[in-house]
């Protein structure tokens, strides 16, 4: 027989028996009753969201956390990115499809690192209706731990992230996919 | 040194980690492939079915659990997104791909699985620094001082815990004895992840809770150990019996 079976064949069950008894004990002893993160706010899906306000070109102002009960989508973008210029009409298409639903978007301009005077232009071009910010101080990139662009988050009614999409463009599909989760 | 290593692997760079990581461990796999008893061109061979099947079944998986959706927008089955992606269809597609090589080329189920765990074993560490990297998997809130900033808060570095057993599982494994019964390798790997996941996933702060509040990846981790130890039963019965491992 090979030498390496030290073990009988009981001892190993008994084994086997130990350590799964161990193994259960430690899973009730580290069940959760605290709950999540939700109640804290980081750019992370099951955080909360971390809150803005911000103003559009003509001045009107948006806070986030006054939209709960709706459903979110925080798009950063920049004129000069083409992943996010290319994601735009599909945004702008779901917007139109979902916005009596409860959806809205609020795509923030990073202003600070961009053209103000490119963005009117661009909103134009691209016959863009939902509400475009200006980030003009990178409050807004800092809270949200900007490192691509464009970054999009998927915010629930709650107010709860559900989904991060970092880089782009994003299809139609994808987004519609989101939109309907965050929308339930 | 955590914020550089984040900065520079930051989404969806991320993914080079992985990359790097199946690459690897398919190197370190070839090299050990022939004591198994299958040769570098099937092992290469069922890797590289796997991964195409793992890619085209994961964009499959997630078209049909949103089969409405793609009905609207049909160009999006296509589409260069990375998030249209469902992992667990892909590992099943894979999973059945390997299996209908293996039945093509007469592969022997248990041979092939000890063949491959340095690449399985690899790909946990490069999943571990994946997971850093993006900030997922991430873990609950402490005040020990290794704890790492993160998501507004100090946590338990939960990733890098996980690397760390991964990496403990490979030092055992690639420098244990070689062991000639078929299957105990890829059983002792498959039992110390479980075993290693059955702990670390107690301190990490996003699981899903089941039942009374228990983290569901613990008692998925649990469940799987208990299947290891039954099928390290069978597999010493199998040996000590002399029979020939059968797919």
């Amino acid at each position: 027989m090979y030498t390496q079976i030290i073990m009988q064949k009981n001892q190993r069950i008994i084994l086997y028996i130990l350590i799964l008894i161990v193994g259960a004990s430690w899973i009730a002893l580290s069940a959760d009753g605290t709950g999540a993160t939700a109640s804290t706010s980081a750019p992370q899906a099951g955080f909360s969201a971390p809150d803005f306000t911000l103003q559009t070109p003509t001045g009107e102002s948006y806070t986030l956390s006054e939209l709960r009960g709706q459903a979110v989508l925080v798009n950063l973008w920049a004129t000069w990115c083409p992943p996010c210029r290319a994601e735009m009409p599909a945004i702008e298409k779901m917007y139109q499809e979902y916005k009596d639903q409860g959806f809205i978007v609020l795509a923030i301009n990073m202003t600070y690192q961009d053209d103000p005077f490119a963005i009117v232009p661009f909103t134009k071009e691209y016959g863009l209706t939902f509400p475009i910010l200006l980030e003009e101080t990178g409050d807004v990139a800092s809270a949200y731990q900007l490192r691509s662009l464009p970054s999009s988050y998927f915010i629930n009614r709650a107010g709860i992230i559900a989904e991060v999409v970092i880089g782009g463009p994003m299809s139609e599909a994808l987004l519609r996919t989101r939109i309907e989760q965050i929308l339930k | 040194m955590i914020t550089l290593f984040r900065n520079l692997f930051s989404p969806p760079r991320h993914m080079i980690l992985l990359v790097m990581a199946a690459w690897i461990g398919l190197s370190l796999a070839e090299k050990r492939a022939e004591r198994h008893g299958i040769s570098k061109d099937n092992l290469n061979n069922v890797t590289f079915y796997c991964l195409i099947a793992f890619t085209i079944g994961g964009r499959i998986s997630f078209v049909l659990q949103n089969t409405p959706t793609f009905l609207k927008s049909p160009l999006g089955i296509i589409s260069i997104n990375p998030d249209i992606f469902d992992p667990f269809g892909a590992s099943a597609v894979a999973f059945i791909v390997a299996m209908i090589y293996g039945q093509r080329r007469k592969l022997l189920f248990w041979n092939t699985l000890d063949a491959l765990t340095p690449f399985f074993v690899i790909l946990s560490i490069g999943l571990g620094l994946s997971h850093l990297a993006a900030g997922t998997a991430f873990g609950k809130e402490t005040d020990l001082p290794w704890g790492i900033n993160l998501w507004n808060a100090t946590r338990h570095p939960t990733q890098i815990y996980e690397t760390l057993a991964s990496l403990l599982t490979f030092s055992l494994l690639w420098f244990k004895k070689h062991d000639p019964r078929p299957g105990i390798l890829f059983l002792t790997f498959a039992t110390l992840t479980a075993g290693s996941q059955l702990f670390l996933q107690a301190f990490r702060g996003n699981n899903t809770l089941v039942f009374n509040n228990l983290r569901q990846e613990q008692v998925i981790a649990w469940v799987v150990l208990g299947i290891c130890f039954a099928l390290f039963e069978l597999r010493f019965k199998r040996y000590t019996q002399g029979k020939t491992p059968q797919k």
